[in-house]
């Protein structure tokens, strides 16, 4: 259930309610344990709720994670603090004290109905995370339309205090002067899903993300993807064109020492070839190209995936990308060296790029803290013995999955999440089972 | 029959209150709104006397979809649901929690699919598409307000699992569930555990060795007490249901083979994975003792004397080319099928990384040779190894790409003066699609990855396959080590090609599967399962002739003294075979009755 309310104990707290975290928790709760999910964003669902399809079944990203997202808000044996930070972990003999903080949402989450009243009320737009900056929300504003839970949070350094949601508001739930609280919490095992980052836009300058306004991330694919994405439609950011020509361009944050990510990020490969599935259907006389450097369409059924897009026509395209620049028209300009051919380098203009950005740690233990964890030289989370127990950490007690352990799709998060879940409820079974004796 | 009850009421006893339909549309974000117009579907079906409420809205499965049902079952009266929305595949088992949340029966519910079977194949016809919703919706209003009260099937848990297999997976997923206080049987078909790693020195990215993780695992089954491990032995049945599974099984002894059975409520799959045999002639297999299989080439390059070149089979090897995708991501037409017609069209996952973690291991231990990689695609997606890929180029590893179009070829030749005698000749992307020719002494082919031989289990526990011949999942994304068939989880590369690290957390997550199904000691089950209305039947035992399900059916007694079908509900899948034969209509499947066909039929074609 959605927690409003401190609580003191847990069998296991689970960290980030993404969809490795969601089914952690779920493999654990279903077992009888006691599970506290802390989640820093305001709704559950990660990452995964925010994308439109997924590969390699083109299920709707939504219809499959709410499912998850609704089991784990409603089940009896979980709390779910959403909107709350972590801020240390510390062992205490067989079990964990932790300490998180909720942050202030300016609303009084026992007093809101979730009826949107304040946001209709509210004049302020903001660029909407939510769809990556390529649509609008309010200041005081519900995070997307299937979140969990269902309270708006009001973004006190934008809001102009106005007052007209706190008039608006039919229940008086609007607290402008919410503090943040913070709480301990004892649990015999912790579970850490802190998933990933994409590496950011701009990395690479002479792509020129961040700059370019037709040069897009593959976040804002997924939104104007999504049926219920912001545009209703595919449209570039410049001018609102419908896109004739759309380039992906791989390994844009991945396999490149320059950018510290010499690793492949395993994913990038899958979802720019359901992206250009998807925009062939949307955009069925659009031209498609993806430049890459290898295809890594390794998973279960992945290499058919790929099969079928070739056939669908999009043009797969062995070169590196050298850089991007634009027209005057905005048009993205992408100079290519060709793997295949004896050519000089060639300059090839899209309407539309997208940069196929990879995967890093979104926690990292040096950098931010929390508890004190070995990582690998990528900075994930490592654990000493990989092919006996994957999802131990250096810390016993403490089990990491999904993304924090590595990139990683969905379905090999979700196997992870499970196994985490075991070792977890081993860990409690025999520290229970001690604290008896 | 025993240790289950079906509880639904007797069918012939229609106690019914007023019934006050609620009906809900989903727009599904815009996959279904877009397409069909939801407010006409809402007003259209709002007029059919039974139906109470009628609403759309965005995302029903969402939270506020889910209390806007649930506040009109508690304050309005509602007390059948129909919603139209996805594909109940998805989104059935949700509604029906959240009825059962607002303390109504989960079963008088009706999930009308307006998704997949409207919105998503009628795009460019919006009228008639809203035309077809409306029909599909009413007859799903027609089906709920014939429906009874129904109560899940409840089953008795054996706290004991079947492990198939003791590979590194199959003895994780006994370790697992072995603490958690199950009982396991671990049964293995060879004389010693840890299946495939025995072939490997030592497994990628980090040189860690094969034995030690076999041992540690080995140690960890041979220790934990709930763990009976039966090496050399054979399944030989399988029986019963999920929680009462009866497994029998056949070990070879020194004085002769035992057969054994054990009851348990879950069955674990870790089968495990063969490797591809290349065909006579495939890229000069099976012509020369100089081109070899990978696994062939791990277990030579271990008795290889040490020295700055390696000798195999008393042939000094100076050039060594790696050929990737042998038997993966194999072309209709170009290579030849397997037995049953079809090629492997799949990826093998481990090969790329696995080709080149040997290929280091051959340089560490001979640095004169020179080495040569042909590939199509470089697939070092792991932790740890691109590294591999990377240092193989900077150690002078040359690597040569085709296209699927292109692919390798091998020319054997005698062996003359000291000189490589084979040729590959390949057309290499890189060199701008030169076609150039490598001379080499070894070939070796890096194997990709084939379902171990278990027809036999799969015809005997009716297990699902995909056209990859690997065991098949429920779901790819959302439920990886579950299959179709209630009670069995798979673990490791019986479901498709993974490594080690991903075999092991496959184990795992296919232990808490069990562990989750056996740790309540009781099983739920959805009642859609045949019964009788023991008062029209006549003995006539036709439905027996129709059933597959072994002792899911049988005449029995009635109370007063006549012969009459009976069901076992547990064994029971309701597929409805004896339903279509039963002439008095005294056999159905509860929640899907001949009666509500005839009402779904009516409410579809006479609008």
């Amino acid at each position: 259930m959605i927690a409003n309310h401190p609580v003191d104990k847990a069998d296991a707290l689970v960290v980030g309610a993404g969809i490795a975290g969601l089914q952690a928790a779920l493999d654990l709760a279903d077992q009888g344990f006691q599970v506290v999910i802390a989640e820093r964003q305001p709704s559950i669902g990660g990452h995964m709720i925010n994308l439109s399809k997924v590969f390699p079944t083109l299920d709707c990203a939504s219809c499959i994670t709410t499912p998850r997202m609704a089991s784990a808000s409603h089940h009896p044996n979980i709390r779910v603090f959403t909107y709350t930070e972590v801020e240390a972990i510390r062992p205490v003999g067989d079990r964990f004290e932790a300490t998180l903080t909720r942050k202030p949402r300016h609303i009084d989450e026992d007093r809101c109905i979730g009826c949107k009243r304040c946001e209709e009320a509210c004049t302020v737009y903001l660029p909407d995370e939510y769809e990556h900056g390529l649509g609008a929300k309010k200041a005081v504003s519900i995070p997307f339309t299937n979140a969990i839970p269902q309270y708006p949070v009001l973004d006190m350094d934008e809001c102009f205090l106005c007052g007209g949601c706190a008039r608006a508001c039919p229940t008086d739930a609007i607290d402008y002067l919410q503090q943040p609280e913070t709480f301990r919490l004892e649990a015999g095992a912790v579970i850490l899903a802190t998933g990933y980052d994409m590496t950011p836009m701009d990395a690479k300058s002479q792509y020129g993300g961040g700059r370019l306004p037709n040069v897009i991330s593959p976040w804002q694919a997924e939104r104007l993807l999504a049926p219920h994405g912001p545009y209703g439609g595919v449209l570039r950011p410049s001018d609102g064109k419908v896109p004739d020509s759309i380039a992906f361009v791989q390994c844009a944050g991945s396999r490149d020492l320059s950018l510290g990510v010499p690793y492949c990020s395993r994913v990038c490969c899958m979802y720019a070839i359901k992206q250009a599935m998807l925009l062939s259907g949307s955009l069925p006389i659009a031209d498609i190209t993806i430049y890459y450097m290898d295809i890594r369409a390794f998973g279960k059924g992945y290499e058919q995936f790929y099969l079928n897009a070739k056939a669908m026509g999009i043009e797969f395209v062995k070169a590196k990308v050298a850089r991007i620049t634009e027209d005057e028209d905005h048009n993205p300009i992408v100079r290519i060296e060709r793997q295949e051919a004896d050519a000089a380098p060639e300059e090839v203009r899209h309407d539309l790029v997208i940069l196929s950005l990879g995967m890093v740690p979104a926690w990292v233990p040096d950098r931010d803290g929390i508890v004190p964890l070995q990582t690998g030289s990528d900075r994930f989370l490592l654990s000493p013995k990989p092919r006996v127990s994957p999802t131990l950490t250096s810390l016993p007690g403490v089990f990491a999955c999904g993304a924090a352990t590595g990139p990683k799709d969905i379905v090999d998060s979700i196997v992870e999440a499970g196994a985490a879940a075991m070792q977890a409820a081993a860990h409690l079974q025999r520290t229970l089972a001690g604290a008896v004796r | 029959m025993s240790e289950t009850t079906s509880g639904s009421p007797s069918p012939g006893t229609p106690s019914r209150e007023e019934i006050r339909v609620g009906v809900y549309v989903c727009h599904c974000g815009g996959n279904i709104s877009d397409v069909v117009d939801v407010a006409k579907v809402v007003e259209e079906v709002g007029r059919h006397p039974s139906v109470e409420v009628s609403k759309h809205f965005p995302f029903l499965c969402s939270d506020p979809g889910q209390q806007l049902i649930l506040e009109d079952i508690r304050r309005n009266g509602v007390n059948r649901v129909v919603v139209s929305a996805c594909s109940p595949f998805l989104h059935e088992t949700t509604f029906r929690k959240a009825l059962q949340r607002a303390g109504l029966n989960p079963y008088l519910y009706e999930h009308v699919n307006v998704r997949e079977q409207v919105s998503w194949v009628h795009k460019a016809k919006r009228e008639s598409a809203t035309e077809k919703a409306i029909r599909l919706t009413l007859a799903g209003v027609e089906k709920v307000a014939r429906q009874d009260p129904l109560e899940a099937i409840r089953v008795q848990a054996e706290p004991h699992v079947v492990v198939i297999g003791a590979g590194i997976a199959g003895m994780r997923a006994a370790v697992s569930a072995a603490r958690r206080g199950l009982r396991v049987t671990l049964i293995e078909k060879s004389d010693r555990t840890g299946g495939r790693l025995n072939e490997l020195a030592t497994l990628y990215p980090d040189n860690e060795s094969a034995r030690a993780v076999v041992d540690d695992l080995t140690q960890m089954v041979v220790g934990d007490g709930n763990i009976d491990l039966c090496l050399n032995s054979r399944l030989t049945m399988v029986d019963g249901y999920v929680g009462s599974f009866t497994v029998g099984f056949e070990t070879r002894g020194p004085e002769g083979p035992i057969l054994r059975q054990v009851r348990a409520g879950a069955i674990i799959l870790a089968t495990g994975f063969r490797h591809y045999e290349p065909f006579e002639g495939e890229l000069g297999y099976g012509q020369s003792p100089d081109v070899m299989t990978l696994p062939e080439f791990n277990r030579a390059l271990e008795s290889t004397p040490p020295g700055d070149l390696p000798t195999f089979g008393g042939r000094r090897v100076r050039h060594v080319a790696f050929v990737h995708c042998v038997g993966s991501r194999q072309i209709e037409g170009v290579h030849r099928p397997q037995p049953d017609g079809r090629v492997n069209d799949y990826c093998s996952r481990v090969c790329c990384t696995a080709a080149l973690h040997s290929i280091h291991r051959l340089m560490d231990k001979h640095p004169g040779v020179r080495v040569f990689d042909v590939y199509r695609d470089i697939r070092t997606y792991g932790r740890g190894h691109e590294d591999l890929y990377e240092k193989a180029s900077k150690r002078g590893v040359l690597f040569f790409r085709h296209t699927e179009e292109n692919q390798p070829t091998v020319e054997l030749q005698a062996s003359q003066n000291g000189h490589p005698p084979h040729r590959i000749r390949v057309r290499d992307v890189l060199t701008w699609n030169e076609e150039v020719e490598i001379p080499v002494d070894l070939v070796v082919l890096a194997t990709g990855m084939m379902p171990s031989d278990i027809g036999g289990i799969v015809q005997t526990m009716k297990l699902p396959v995909g056209s990859d011949r690997f065991l098949q999942e429920v779901h790819p994304k959302l439920r990886p080590v579950e299959v179709a068939n209630n009670g069995v989880f798979l673990a490791g590369t019986c479901q498709g090609p993974m490594d080690a690290v991903e075999a092991v957390a496959a184990g795992e997550a296919a232990a808490v599967k069990a562990s989750i199904l056996l740790s309540k000691g009781v099983i739920e089950m959805d009642p859609f399962v045949a019964r009788v209305r023991e008062e029209r039947c006549d003995g006539c035992a036709l439905c027996l002739n129709e059933c597959e399900y072994r002792g899911a059916l049988a005449m029995a007694e009635s109370a007063d003294g006549r012969k009459v079908a009976r069901v076992n509900p547990a064994l029971c899948a309701g597929c409805g075979a004896c339903a279509a034969v039963c002439e008095p209509r005294a056999i159905e499947v509860a929640g899907w009755s001949l009666d509500q066909f005839d009402a779904m039929v009516d409410a579809l074609v006479s609008r």
